[in-house]
C-alpha cells in the first residue's frame, strides 16, 4: 500500500480524504504562499501506575488534529484545529495563509509518494495489549526492586505506551505517512539507613512495541534504580571549582547535547544568534572528535523514519575530525543555507510548527583505552550518570548535572560523588576535549529535549572522554 | 461572576460526560471540560517571523469505579469518540488494584468560596486585531533598536500574545465550577556579538490578565538591553564563599527548591527533607511567604484548587516557621491527616525597603546573580546545584560581569542565609518575588 493509500485508511475514519486535502492546501496558498503543509496526527498513549505495591492507577490520553503551515521566505504562519472536518480544516489554512499578502500560488494536482525505511517495526501492537498483560511488569519490577536491597523503602513504577501516527502532505504534492511508537519504563526508589534517606530515578525508553518489555529491561531497570540510589548513601558533593572531569561512556552524551547540539540546529545560526553561527567549515575540535546526529538507529528513542516535515530521517554528521560540517536543518534553513534538509524537521504534536531538532546525538569512539582516561587524571571527577542539562546557545555557556560520580585521585576512582552541577562553554570545553575512549554506548534512557515550548524525544550516547578543565559545582 | 453562553455550554458538556460516565458504570466522576484560542505574533529584524493561532478544547475525566481509579484526557469530542473512549476507560478501571484512598473529596470542603469577582478575564481581549499584534511587536523591535544606541546587536525577536480561555468543572458528588480568564504578554530578546566572537542574550517580558496593566514597552526594552549589555566582556569568577544579591526573576528558581517537597507526595513518599518539620523554624527569620488565592487579577488566583476545595489565603513560612505542608486530598488520605490542599495561587512577601540598587549597595562586597542556568536539586536531601552569571559587587556597585559560574550548597541553609529582602515584588509573576540577599554561598568558578 502508498503512504497516501495508508494514511489515508488511516485518517480516513476521522473524515480526511484526497478532496480534503486539495481543498486545504489550495486555501492555504490562496494569499501566495511559496509552500504550505499539513500535518496530521492522531495519538493514544496509556500510562499504568504503581505506587506502595499496588497497580492502582492508568491514564488514557488521545490527541487528535492538523496543523498548517505556510511559508513566506523565511516566515511562517501556522494554525491548527482539532476538528478534522472540511471546514475546520479550511478554516486553519485560511489563518495560516495570512503570512503571505499576494495572489494565490497553484496547489499540487497531483500527490507524489515516496518510500520509506522501517526502522522500528513492530511485533505486538499496543492496540492488542489489554492492560491486564501490562501489570504485572509493574510488580515485578517492584518486587525486584525491594527483593535488591534491605534498605529500599519506597518504589514507584510508571508504564507508559504510546502509538501516533501522522500524516504530511505538502504543497509540493509529497506524501508521507509514518507510526511512531514509544514505550518507556520509569523506575523512582527511596532507601532508608540509619535514619538518612536518599532517593532516585532511573528509566528505559525506546521506539517499540509492547515486546520492548523484556525480562532483561525489566531487571535491569529496576536493578539500576535501586544500586543508583543506595550508591548515594557513601557520596557526597563534589569539590568546587576547575578540574579534569572524565564523562563515562554512555548518557555522558548530554554534554554532547548541550555543548555543541542546540548551538548547530540551524535556525539559531540562520538568525545569527549561536556561538556556532561562522563556524562552519573550520576546526572547532581535536582531529579525533566526530559527532553525528542520527535518526536511522533501529528502535531508538531518537529515530525517525520521516521528520515531521516529512523528510526522510538520516545520519548527518556535524563534526568530522574536528571540523564543522554540517548543521541541523529543517526546510526554511535549508533554503536559507542553500542546502538539502536533514531531517531534523520536528514538532511536538500538530499544535506546534516544526524546528531544527536534534534525533540521536553521539560522539564516535576514539583511540584510548577506557581505564587509561581515568589513570591520565592526578585529581578530578569521573561523571557516571546524568539528570538534565541546559544551554545558552549565543554565549556557547551550558550545564550538566552529575546524579553520580566518583572523584578521581592519582588515577583512581575514589570517593563517591552525587548531586553537582557542571558549567562551561561549548566551543571551549570541545577543544578541551582532549582524550576519546574506545568504548561507545548509546544510552537507552528516555531523554527528553525542550525548545521552544516544545517537548520531543532524543537519543544520547558517548565512549568515555577526559575534558582537561571544567567548573565543577560542588562545595568545598 | 457573571455566566457566559459559553459557559453555560461547557458545564453542560461536562455534567453530559459524568452522566455518561456514571451510565457506563462508573460509581463517581470528575470531569473538566475547557475550550481556548490564542494568537502569538513573533517579529525579528524589521520583519514578521511568524503568526500562530491556537484554538484549543479538551475533556478530562477520572473515573472511581468499584475502588478503583484512573484518569483520561482526550481532544476528540466527537459524541461516539467520547462514549468509545470512556468506555474503553471504566473498562481498563475495573482491571487494577483497588485504592481506599481514591475517592471524591468531602463535599464539605467545596463550601465557602470566596464571593469575589477575581476579574480574571478581559472583553477586551476578542477586539484585538492582527494588525494591533503586529504593530506592538515591531515598535518593540524599533524602540530597543533606537534604545541601544551603542549597542553591538546581532538580532532581536519581540513578541505579543494574548489568549481567552474558559473552563468548567464538575464533581458527581457536588462541585462545579466555571471559569474564565486572559493572558496578554509581550517579550524581547536581543542577540549582541562579544569581541571574543560569544553572542550573550537578555530577555525581558510582562504578563498581565488586563492589557490595560501590561509594562510599558520601554520598560521591558531596557530590561532586555540592559541584561545582554551586562554580559559582554564576561570573565570567571574565583572559587569561594559570597554574599549573593539574587535578581528577582530569579528568585523562583530558588524558591522551587525549597517549597517542592512540601507536597503531600513527596512526605508520603519519603521524599521530603520537611518531613517532620512543621512549626520548625526552617528559612530565616526574613522569609514569610504567604499564598493569596483572592488577588484581583492575579496570575495565579482561583476560587477553587485542584480537588474543588474553597481556597482561602494562608501562610507557608511566617518568619522562617514552616506553617503548613501543602497536602491534597489523596495524599492526605493515605497519611491519614486532614488535607491541607495542594496547590498555591499567589505568593505575598514580607518586603524589605531598599530596591536592588539599595541592596547592592548595602552589600558592598559581592555577587549579583543575573540568572540561573540548569542544574537541579534534591528534595530528598536538600542539596542544590545550578549554574549562574551575573556581575562581581564591589564598593557597593556592579562591576565586572562574569559567566561560568556555579552555585552549590543545601536549599535549606541558603534560605537560613537570607539577610535581606527587596521592596521590588516581581509583577510579571505569580511568585512575586523581591531581591533577595544571601551571605556566604559557595560559588564555584575557577
Amino acid at each position: 500500500m502508498s503512504m497516501l493509500a495508508e494514511g489515508l485508511a488511516y485518517f480516513g475514519r476521522f473524515g480526511v480524504d484526497e478532496t480534503l486535502l486539495q481543498a486545504a492546501l489550495e486555501r492555504a496558498l490562496a494569499r501566495g504562499g511559496d509552500y504550505a503543509e499539513l500535518y496530521f496526527e492522531h495519538r493514544v498513549a496509556h500510562e499504568v501506575g504503581l505506587e506502595d505495591g499496588a497497580v492502582n492507577r492508568a491514564f488514557l490520553h488521545v490527541s487528535l488534529g492538523v496543523g498548517v503551515r505556510v511559508l513566506k521566505g523565511d516566515q511562517t504562519g501556522y494554525a491548527y484545529t482539532e476538528e478534522l472536518t472540511r471546514d475546520r480544516v479550511c478554516e486553519a489554512a485560511a489563518t495560516a495563509a495570512v503570512v503571505a499578502d499576494g495572489p494565490a500560488s497553484p496547489a499540487p494536482r497531483a500527490f507524489e509518494v515516496r518510500g520509506r525505511p522501517d526502522r522500528y517495526p513492530v511485533k505486538l501492537d499496543f492496540e492488542g495489549v489489554d492492560i491486564a498483560r501490562k501489570m504485572p511488569i509493574l510488580s515485578e519490577v517492584n518486587a525486584l526492586a525491594f527483593a535488591r536491597d534491605a534498605s529500599v523503602s519506597k518504589v514507584t513504577v510508571g508504564y507508559a505506551d504510546s502509538d501516533g501516527a501522522m500524516l504530511v502532505v505538502d504543497s509540493t504534492g509529497h506524501v508521507a505517512f509514518d507510526r511512531q511508537p514509544m514505550a518507556r519504563l520509569t523506575v523512582g526508589c527511596v532507601a532508608e539507613r540509619a535514619g538518612r534517606r536518599e532517593s532516585n530515578h532511573h528509566n528505559l525508553a525506546g521506539r517499540e512495541g509492547f515486546e520492548f518489555f523484556t525480562p532483561e529491561r525489566i531487571r535491569k531497570v529496576a536493578c539500576d534504580a535501586v544500586d543508583r540510589t543506595v550508591f548515594c548513601f557513601d557520596a557526597t558533593t563534589a569539590p568546587a571549582g576547575e578540574m579534569p572531569v572524565v564523562l563515562a561512556a554512555g548518557s555522558a552524551g548530554i554534554l554532547l547535547h548541550e555543548a555543541i547540539g542546540h548551538g548547530m540546529e540551524a535556525d539559531f545560526n540562520r538568525k545569527g544568534v549561536s556561538v556556532y553561527s561562522d563556524k562552519l567549515g573550520k576546526r572547532i575540535a581535536g582531529d579525533e572528535i566526530t559527532i553525528v546526529d542520527d535518526g536511522t538507529q533501529p528502535h531508538a528513542r531518537g529515530a525517525i523514519n520521516v521528520d515531521d516535515e516529512g523528510v526522510e530521517g538520516q545520519r548527518t554528521v556535524l563534526v568530522e575530525n574536528g571540523v564543522l560540517r554540517s548543521y541541523m536543518h529543517d526546510r526554511i534553513s535549508a533554503k536559507h543555507y542553500g542546502v538539502e534538509p536533514t531531517g531534523n524537521g520536528r514538532r511536538q504534536s500538530f499544535r506546534d510548527p516544526p524546528l531544527p531538532r536534534m534525533r540521536s546525538t553521539y560522539m564516535m569512539p576514539g583511540s584510548v583505552p577506557p581505564e587509561d582516561i581515568v589513570k591520565s587524571v592526578k585529581r578530578g571527577v569521573f561523571a557516571e550518570t546524568f539528570t538534565n542539562g541546559q544551554v545558552m546557545i549565543g554565549a556557547g555557556d551550558f550545564t550538566f548535572y552529575i546524579k553520580t560520580g566518583y572523584l578521581i585521585e592519582d588515577g583512581r576512582l575514589t570517593r563517591p560523588i552525587k548531586d553537582t552541577n557542571i558549567i562551561g562553554n561549548g566551543p571551549q570545553c570541545l577543544e578541551r576535549t582532549d582524550l576519546v575512549g574506545t568504548d561507545f554506548k548509546i544510552d537507552e534512557g528516555g531523554w527528553t529535549c525542550g525548545k521552544d515550548g516544545q517537548s520531543v524525544p532524543v537519543s544520547i550516547g558517548m565512549p568515555t572522554v577526559r575534558v582537561s578543565a571544567i567548573t565543577v559545582g560542588g562545595v568545598n | 461572576m457573571p455566566t457566559s453562553m459559553t459557559e453555560n455550554t461547557l458545564l453542560t458538556q461536562a455534567k453530559d460526560a459524568a452522566r455518561l460516565a456514571q451510565k457506563l458504570g462508573a460509581d463517581d466522576a470528575r470531569v473538566g471540560v475547557s475550550r481556548s484560542r490564542g494568537v502569538e505574533v513573533e517579529w525579528r529584524d524589521g520583519r514578521l517571523e511568524r503568526v500562530q493561532e491556537r484554538t484549543r478544547r479538551g475533556l478530562s475525566v477520572e473515573l472511581f469505579v468499584d475502588g478503583r481509579y484512573a484518569a483520561m484526557s482526550t481532544n476528540d469530542l466527537r459524541p461516539s469518540a467520547v462514549e468509545a473512549f470512556l468506555t474503553e476507560a471504566v473498562a481498563m478501571t475495573r482491571v487494577l488494584e483497588p485504592d481506599e484512598h481514591r475517592r471524591l473529596p468531602d463535599p464539605a470542603r467545596y463550601a465557602g468560596r470566596a464571593a469575589v469577582d477575581l476579574d480574571l478575564a478581559d472583553a477586551s481581549q476578542a477586539a484585538v486585531t492582527s494588525e494591533q499584534r503586529r504593530a506592538s511587536a515591531e515598535q518593540l523591535e524599533a524602540l530597543l533598536r533606537a534604545r541601544s544606541a551603542n549597542a553591538p546587536i546581532v538580532s532581536v525577536t519581540s513578541a505579543v500574545e494574548d489568549d481567552s480561555g474558559e473552563s468548567a468543572r464538575v464533581h458527581t458528588n457536588g462541585f462545579e465550577g466555571v471559569r474564565q480568564g486572559t493572558h496578554f504578554s509581550r517579550s524581547v530578546q536581543v542577540t549582541l556579538i562579544d569581541q571574543d566572537g560569544r553572542r550573550p542574550m537578555g530577555w525581558a517580558y510582562t504578563v498581565r490578565r488586563h492589557q490595560a496593566e501590561l509594562e510599558a514597552a520601554e520598560t521591558i526594552v531596557d530590561r532586555a538591553r540592559d541584561m545582554a549589555l551586562r554580559q559582554l566582556g564576561a570573565g570567571k569568577l574565583a572559587t569561594g564563599k559570597y554574599t549573593l544579591v539574587v535578581d528577582r526573576q530569579s528568585v523562583p528558581r530558588l524558591l522551587g527548591a525549597f517549597l517542592g517537597p512540601l507536597s503531600g507526595a513527596a512526605l508520603q513518599q519519603k521524599r521530603s527533607l520537611w518531613d517532620g518539620k512543621l512549626g520548625e523554624r526552617i528559612a530565616s527569620p526574613l522569609l514569610t511567604i504567604v499564598d493569596e488565592p483572592h488577588k484581583i487579577r492575579g496570575l495565579g488566583s482561583a476560587l477553587w484548587d485542584g480537588d474543588g476545595f474553597a481556597t482561602h489565603r494562608r501562610a507557608i513560612i511566617e518568619a522562617g516557621v514552616l506553617k503548613t505542608y501543602l497536602i491534597d486530598d489523596y495524599y492526605a488520605r493515605k497519611m491519614g491527616v486532614e488535607p491541607t490542599g495542594g496547590s498555591t495561587h499567589n505568593f505575598e512577601w514580607a518586603l524589605g525597603t531598599r530596591d536592588a540598587d539599595g541592596l547592592v549597595a548595602d552589600v558592598g562586597e559581592g555577587v549579583y546573580i543575573d540568572r540561573f542556568l540548569g542544574g537541579n536539586s534534591n528534595g530528598t536531601t536538600g542539596e542544590i546545584s545550578m549554574g549562574c552569571a551575573g556581575r562581581v559587587i564591589r564598593g557597593g556597585r556592579l562591576c565586572e560581569p562574569v559567566a561560568e559560574v556555579n552555585l552549590a550548597g543545601h536549599f535549606g541553609e541558603i534560605w537560613q542565609a537570607l539577610v535581606a529582602v527587596g521592596n521590588d515584588p516581581d509583577p510579571n509573576s505569580s511568585a512575586a518575588a523581591p531581591t533577595c540577599v544571601f551571605e556566604g554561598i559557595q560559588l564555584s568558578g575557577v
